[in-house]
């Protein structure tokens, strides 16, 4: 595993290349190396997938998933293809695309609440809100200054020394995967049965719940009935319970586990109360910002009004004929 | 959290771990890192730091797939809650700096620096 830092290294200089060679606006590279960029960077990414097996797996001979290498490829490019783009509505859009891709990836490590919260809060409310105000602040009905070409503004064209920007990305990217993939050796993975365990603890403080799993397991023998419940998941994946005045060991059912939806929702509430409540303040702060802030209003002068409603300036139209009532206030604040 | 296998079973043919999808999230990071150096557009800034808040979120929740602790999971809502909140704030703000000077660049805002 040591002899492979160098190649750790140079992957992510390689990525860094082709984000760089995608990011600069020089116009002599052509199509061509663009996309050998293209595929240089995601062959980076590959090693990079490759070099990771055997830090966390028992078995390690088989490679990764293909829905795994086809969500996070579709992450990846969607993600540089946000930060390239010119138009902003499209780098929304491809950011859409990379909460989907992350969303996929969400169900496949099984968090399937999760994932739909994501879908439906960040990609159906936070981003169509970036959408609206992106919309509303790319007008073109202004005449085109000097520097647009087609309508795209220059800070919109030209990025901002993606040289350095690049260098510290790679230096960020070999920090990470150094500590990802050289972790120490004694950090073993969890076993299975370990996993039903703690998936029992959900149903620990509460009471009721226990007695039906309990009653669940005595539907298999006629005249259980459970008369108390002394341990529940005391040996993990075990209850003891009370029967006909002797101590019975029950082997919890699997197939009644909690859900991913039920194990989320006790913790939330039964773990992290006060976190709960804490981000119903801070929403709460949030809208009373947001409504503060769109309260303030700007007087503009005569002269910006005009000249956002697309109107020559005041000073130029003294000899034509007044313009019309509603020219000026369409344009205000 | 409904299935007792490991991650490696869950996927058939797979030799699926964590560092898998910790390498995306630390891809999808620096992407967004990148994104945020590079661009001047106001809203294209705050859209690479929404970026790298969904890197986080997919580590957390691998994170808690690895140790079958629904707290990953549950603090993946606080940054959703975090997330919209900051939206709101931030895009009422940009909207303000638009009206003042009609143009998303962030560069007719440098008399804000200190030299």
């Amino acid at each position: 595993m040591e002899d492979t830092g160098p190649f750790i290294y140079a992957a992510s200089v390689i990525g860094a290349v082709a984000l760089y060679i995608l990011i600069a606006p020089r116009t002599a590279w052509g199509r061509t190396l663009k996309a050998a960029a293209v595929i240089f960077g995601l062959g980076a990414f590959g090693y990079l997938i490759q070099s990771s097996v055997n830090v966390y797996t028992a078995d390690a001979d088989q490679p990764a998933g293909i829905l795994f290498i086809i969500f996070s490829v579709i992450a990846i490019a969607s993600a540089v293809r946000m930060i390239t783009h010119h138009r902003p509505v499209y780098c929304a859009l491809y950011f859409v695309l990379t909460v989907l891709s992350s969303a996929a990836l969400f169900l496949i490590l099984e968090a399937e609440f999760m994932a739909f919260a994501l879908i439906i809060v960040y990609a159906g409310a936070i981003l169509v809100t970036y959408m609206f105000v992106l919309m509303f602040a790319q007008q073109s009905s202004t005449p085109p200054s000097a520097g647009e070409e087609h309508g795209i503004a220059l800070y919109d064209r030209i990025p901002r020394e993606p040289a350095a920007a690049c260098f510290v990305g790679f230096i960020m990217l070999a920090l990470l995967t150094s500590t990802a993939l050289y972790t120490p050796k004694e950090l073993s993975p969890p076993t299975a049965a370990d996993s039903t365990a703690r998936l029992w603890e959900t149903y620990e403080p509460m009471p009721r719940r226990q007695v039906k799993v309990i009653r669940l397991v005595g539907e298999q023998f006629s005249e259980i009935e459970a008369d108390d419940i002394i341990a529940f998941n005391d040996p993990p994946n075990r209850a003891v319970v009370l029967l006909d005045g002797s101590e019975v060991e029950v082997v919890l059912p699997a197939d009644h586990l909690p859900s991913n939806i039920r194990t989320v929702g006790m913790d939330l509430v039964y773990k992290f109360p006060v976190s709960l409540e804490l981000a119903g303040v801070i929403l709460l702060l949030a809208m009373f910002g947001a409504v503060v802030l769109a309260r303030r209003q700007i007087e503009l002068s005569e002269d910006e009004k005009r000249a956002a409603a697309g109107l020559g300036r005041l000073s130029d139209e003294e000899d034509e004929e007044p313009a019309p009532p509603g020219g000026s206030t369409g344009g205000g604040a | 959290m409904i299935s007792t296998l490991t991650l490696a079973e869950v996927v058939p043919m797979s030799g699926l771990s964590l560092s898998h999808f910790i390498l995306t999230s630390a891809v999808l990071f620096v992407i967004g890192l990148v994104g945020f150096l590079t661009r001047r557009n106001m809203i294209i800034m705050f859209l690479c730091t929404e970026l790298m808040f969904q890197a986080a979120a997919i580590a957390m929740i691998a994170f808690g797939r690895f140790h079958y602790d629904a707290s990953g999971q549950v603090f993946v809502i606080f940054i959703l809650t975090i997330a919209a909140a900051e939206a709101a704030l931030a895009l009422g703000l940009v909207v303000l700096l638009y009206r003042r000077k009609e143009t998303l660049s962030t560069e007719v805002w440098s008399e804000l620096k200190e030299t």
